[in-house]
């Protein structure tokens, strides 16, 4: 008894045209499909975000605009409707102004520093001439003296450096915290028409902000390379699906620390514009940072 | 075969896609980096209830726990009723009660009285994963208390870092309180101060063996500074280096069969390694220079010390077996009794600029060197924890020279001994 395929009579079979014309059909129509969607190239990493801002209030989105998230300030006319305005309001307002303007004067103040300085080298320079001669021990002095002198301008030139060095960076921050009235809610990158904050940095902020970790926790050594990677995913509603530690750090402290921050981020507080699969790379890069 | 390629087709095609679902993000620090840790009050469980008790097992885990910076304790008025239960099983602690204050960590313990007899049950939990992370029970007289608490602090660091923390071991000391430096002994948290010696001179530079069964430390008992050997438990003593001139700054050897001390019996203050019964095995060191202070390091082939061989006093490390010596510090004109750390990879030293003494901590290659000290007074003679999370030191910046301890990174100093009297010169044990 010979045994024959079942499929010895499929009509595909039987007219090899028809298969050859499906088959490219099919694949025709998966190009066509790849190409227009981007899948088949496949789509560029999106680079790493620089800074988020997020505030957690406005609404989560795909493609935010360009913008900033924190909310608008308040309108500044408050103080008008007060009936003695033009008694006591006024009067602090004035004051507050000048003393705004303070900070450019410390420097003044300090100026008059480093006249004294001067002094003290002219001084020492005709001393040691004649003391060099009959006492050594006058010499050192001098030489101690001068040497504390030096030190104490160096260290006076470093603070002054760093003094205007903070004044630059609490101007910056200044003035990036001062948004205008009319700024329109988005991201500082955002290039698309969404009101709203990025998606991506909204998750981020707020597993961040569940993340407790005590430097001295660690080896201090490893700080500056410790690092796992986490795959989370998050259903439209904001809540948690599953997570995995994709690759572990290797340090037992450091692998349950994420875990706790994964764990308390199962639901987020508001909904995301859909389902969203992440992979959240977990390091103390800022920290080994700030530590040198 | 057909489907096959179609099957394979599809795949291909939904690869990317699957690729690109998942976007990547990534996080580059914590967004706290203290646990928030509920520290409650240990309860009575069964005989009578004893408020001392509660308190001093609190008061220690709040110090130990506060000292090692890992923590940031929730207000306890904001405990709700779990609080007042003894729950020492994970299914009994009501945890979102406890999420609910924002607590990551919670210490529970109960506490049995039986005249003299105590037995403390505590507890640490892990409130987001619902689990227990360690406990024990410990079961002692009412004077114990302390201990029982100083070691399940050092259990709570081992659960959270994977490391026991140092608040079971104790801390040795000079003091004048009887009116004359003599030898005493305290806790890692300055509480229970015995008195070790009563040489009625003295007494200075104490350090332990690695064991932390003896001390060794200098008297100027027979007139002269010798060394003196003295086990803690039987306090029996006795004097190992009597040779004419300095007999001090005696390390052991942390195979414990060799001393290195300064002798200066040849006139000029060199390191010597003498073996248990004070014979001389071996000079370390020969130069004009003054050399003192030695340190080991923690595998016992090098070893720290100060000298002035290159005009003012630095640090050197030497090998051992060689003798070869190399210049550690470059920077200031005074360093200074150096310690090196029982991980081996720093130095902590002092060092005197603008006329004070500050401390500092350098890598044993010369590199990332750190002042963890500031502000008036002088702070000298810094020792490790055996753990090397902490540096014990003594300081005058509050009038009288105190014990203080910090964290290695200069962080979380306090004080430990009173400054009715002047203490100084500590040494940190290994734990007991």
């Amino acid at each position: 008894m010979s045994v024959v395929p079942l499929h010895s009579n499929n009509a595909f079979h039987q007219d090899p045209k028809f298969g050859r014309l499906l088959l490219l059909s099919l694949i025709v129509h998966v190009v066509v499909w790849a190409v227009f969607t981007g899948g088949w190239f496949g789509v560029s990493q999106r680079p790493k975000p620089p800074v988020y801002y997020v505030d957690l209030i406005h609404k989560p989105v795909l493609n935010p605009q360009a913008g900033r998230p924190e909310p608008r300030p308040a309108s500044k006319p408050k103080p008008e409707p007060v009936k003695s305005a033009a008694v006591t309001p006024s009067a602090p307002k004035e004051p507050a102004k000048p003393v705004a303007k303070i900070p450019p004067k410390p420097p003044e103040v300090v100026v008059p520093k480093p006249t004294p300085k001067p002094e003290p080298k002219p001084a020492a320079k005709p001393v040691p001439k004649p003391a060099a001669e009959p006492d050594r021990r006058t010499e050192q002095k001098l030489q101690n003296a001068l040497d504390e002198i030096r030190e104490r301008q160096k260290h006076e030139a470093e603070r002054d450096a760093l003094k205007e060095r903070l004044a630059k960076l609490s101007e910056s921050v200044n003035a990036a915290a001062t948004v205008p009235a009319d700024v329109p809610v988005g991201m500082p990158d955002g290039q698309g028409n969404e009101v709203g904050v990025s998606a991506l940095a909204f998750v981020q902020a707020f597993i961040q902000q569940n993340w407790v970790l005590s430097p001295y926790l660690l080896d201090q050594s490893r700080i500056a390379n410790i690092e796992a990677k986490a795959t989370l995913a998050y259903s439209a509603s904001g809540k948690l699906v599953r997570f995995r530690i994709n690759s572990p750090s290797g340090n037992q402290q450091f692998d349950d620390s994420l875990k706790r921050a994964i764990t308390k981020s199962d639901q987020l507080p508001q909904g995301l514009p859909k389902d969203l699969e992440l992979v959240v790379t977990f390091n103390l890069k800022d920290i080994a940072a700030a530590r040198r | 075969m057909f489907v096959r390629w179609i099957v394979l087709l599809v795949a291909c095609c939904a690869l990317p896609w699957s690729v690109r679902a998942a976007t990547e993000i990534e996080i580059s620090a914590p967004g706290e980096q203290s646990i928030p840790l509920a520290l409650t009050q240990f309860l009575p469980d069964q005989g009578p209830q004893s408020a001392r008790v509660a308190a001093e097992i609190n008061e220690v885990l709040n110090a130990d726990l506060d000292l090692s910076g890992l923590f940031r304790f929730v207000d306890p008025a904001a405990f709700l009723d779990d609080a007042g239960r003894i729950s020492l099983l994970s299914n009994q602690v009501n945890f979102p009660q406890w999420r609910m204050l924002g607590a990551e960590t919670l210490i529970k313990g109960s506490y049995s009285l039986t005249g003299e007899q105590l037995v403390v049950e505590a507890r640490l939990f892990d409130i987001v994963n619902r689990r227990l992370l360690t406990g024990r029970r410990y079961v002692g007289e009412v004077k114990d208390v302390r201990r029982m608490a100083h070691a399940f602090a050092d259990l709570v660091l081992k659960a959270l870092t994977g490391e026991e923390g140092p608040f079971s071991s104790r801390i040795a000391y000079i003091s004048n309180q009887t009116g004359h430096p003599e030898l005493w002994l305290m806790d890692v948290d300055g509480k229970r101060p015995i008195r070790l010696t009563d040489h009625r001179s003295i007494v200075l530079n104490p350090d332990f063996s690695p064991r932390g069964k003896e001390i060794l430390f200098t008297s100027y008992r027979a007139n002269n500074p010798d060394l003196y050997r003295k086990e803690i438990y039987s306090g029996k003593e006795a004097r190992l280096s009597y040779r004419p001139g300095l007999n001090v700054a005696g390390r052991m050897a942390p195979n414990e069969r060799e001393i290195a001390l300064t002798l200066s019996k040849d006139g000029n203050p060199e390191i010597y390694l003498v073996d248990i019964s004070g014979r001389v095995l071996k000079r370390i060191t020969d130069n004009w220079g003054i050399d003192s202070d030695p340190s080991w390091s923690p595998d016992g082939s090098r070893m720290a010390f100060v000298s002035n061989r290159q005009g003012n006093p630095h640090i050197f490390i030497a090998d051992i077996f060689t003798g070869k010596a190399e210049r550690l510090t470059t920077q200031g004109k005074y360093n200074a009794t150096p310690a090196w750390n029982p991980k081996g990879d720093r130095i902590a030293f002092t060092r005197q600029e603008g006329g004070r003494f500050d401390i500092y901590t350098i890598k044993t290659d010369g590199t990332d060197e750190r002042r963890l000290t500031f502000g008036p007074g002088n702070s000298e003679h810094p020792r490790w924890s055996p753990d090397s999370r902490f540096i014990v030191y003594s300081s005058d910046k509050s009038g009288n020279r105190a014990i203080y301890v910090m964290r290695a990174d200069g962080t979380g100093a306090r004080r430990l001994t009173t400054l009715e009297s002047d203490s100084r010169h500590p040494a940190w044990s290994t734990r007991w």
